[in-house]
């Protein structure tokens, strides 16, 4: 269904002036080599980002697949520090985007007939489906049951609230740099994170893990 | 407040360490399509190596001139069959070094043939009417 990894024309950026083109190729190189890793280190907690937003896989890759294109193609000048913030407020930004097209989507298909979701019989591969790691089957079955109820309540939790959890909690970011991902302030995003984690709380209990 | 805040980290540090659980098994087909995406987003950033056109302009004076001193010189050399009046061309020099090198021509100019040379000579110098 998607554009996904689709390559982008290379011919969008300017081109050098001569005399300045082995200074600006080692400049470009520089920038790719160090977005590289930026973008190696956040593409998997991204998509588990995305993932538990959307609760959809395929628009979870389009969704960080876009961030990643127009983070490279708008931020990549700026300051590596600010990619990250940058980075998620995108995604997010995408992210919403997609559960407004869902939703008019699934009010206009509620008047046709049912259809088969091909995405859901690839999904159902249990090959592609297997987990990378080696873990004993007791420990899967454990942190699968834990996994299941933590995904479960943060799919219950508002928009705003999953985002602020996941971005202090998984990605690590301070309340700065959640607020600027966001859009909001440094007291909304502690305000939403409270409530996040007493709703987890409330749900989860003091599960181990 | 800071029990609660104490309380409240453990549950954080619980649910981060499952949910970084749940990223570290991540699927490799989910793996390979992120690398796919993050190279066709560092893609843009490789710079354009086509030649901008007003480029191709600035050697053009240059290769004009270039070209027409190309084409005077095929058109003014001599061609191998068409050496100027008076030329014999490097074989016929060589010809002529050999004759000089070699002794018993001038032995044969002097014992045999000597008068029909001499005779020669003498009609070469003389004027055209004495010829006829």
């Amino acid at each position: 269904m998607s554009a996904f990894a689709t390559l982008a024309s290379v011919y969008n950026t300017p081109v050098a002036m001569h005399g300045d083109v082995d200074q600006t190729d080692s400049n470009i190189n520089a920038r790719s080599r160090a977005l590289n890793q930026f973008l190696a280190g956040v593409e998997l907690k991204a998509f588990k980002i995305a993932q538990s937003a959307l609760r959809h896989e395929h628009d979870a890759l389009d969704a960080v697949q876009d961030a990643m294109l127009q983070l490279t193609r708008a931020y990549s000048d700026r300051p590596a520090e600010e990619w990250r913030p940058l980075f998620y407020r995108i995604l997010e930004n995408r992210i919403r985007d997609m559960q407004r097209r869902r939703t008019v989507r699934g009010r206009i298909m509620a008047w046709l007939p049912a259809h088969r979701d091909e995405d859901d019989e690839e999904a159902a591969d249990p090959i592609s489906q297997a987990p990378s790691d080696e873990i004993t089957p007791a420990r899967r079955m454990e942190l699968d049951e834990a996994m299941s109820a933590l995904e479960r309540a943060l799919q219950d939790l508002p928009n705003r609230q999953r985002q602020a959890f996941l971005l202090r909690n998984l990605e690590g970011l301070d309340v700065a740099a959640v607020a600027t991902a966001m859009g909001c302030s440094e007291g909304s995003v502690k305000t939403h994170h409270f409530r996040a984690l007493k709703a987890l709380r409330a749900r989860l209990g003091e599960f181990s893990t | 407040m800071s029990a609660n805040d104490d309380e409240m980290s453990d549950f954080e540090k619980r649910t981060r360490a499952l949910l970084e659980e749940s990223v570290s098994r991540t699927d490799g087909r989910i793996r390979s399509r992120l690398n796919q995406a993050r190279h066709a987003a560092l893609a843009q950033l490789q710079p354009a190596r086509r030649r901008p056109f007003w480029r191709s302009f600035t050697l053009a004076p240059a290769a004009g001139v270039v070209a027409a001193v190309v084409l005077a010189v095929v058109l003014w050399a001599p061609r191998p069959g068409q050496l100027l009046p008076g030329a014999q061309g490097p074989a016929s020099a060589v010809e002529d070094l050999d004759l000089v090198a070699d002794g018993e021509t001038f032995d044969l100019i002097e014992q045999e043939d000597g008068g029909f040379y001499e005779w020669a000579v003498a009609q070469a110098d003389a004027p055209p009417e004495a010829t006829t």
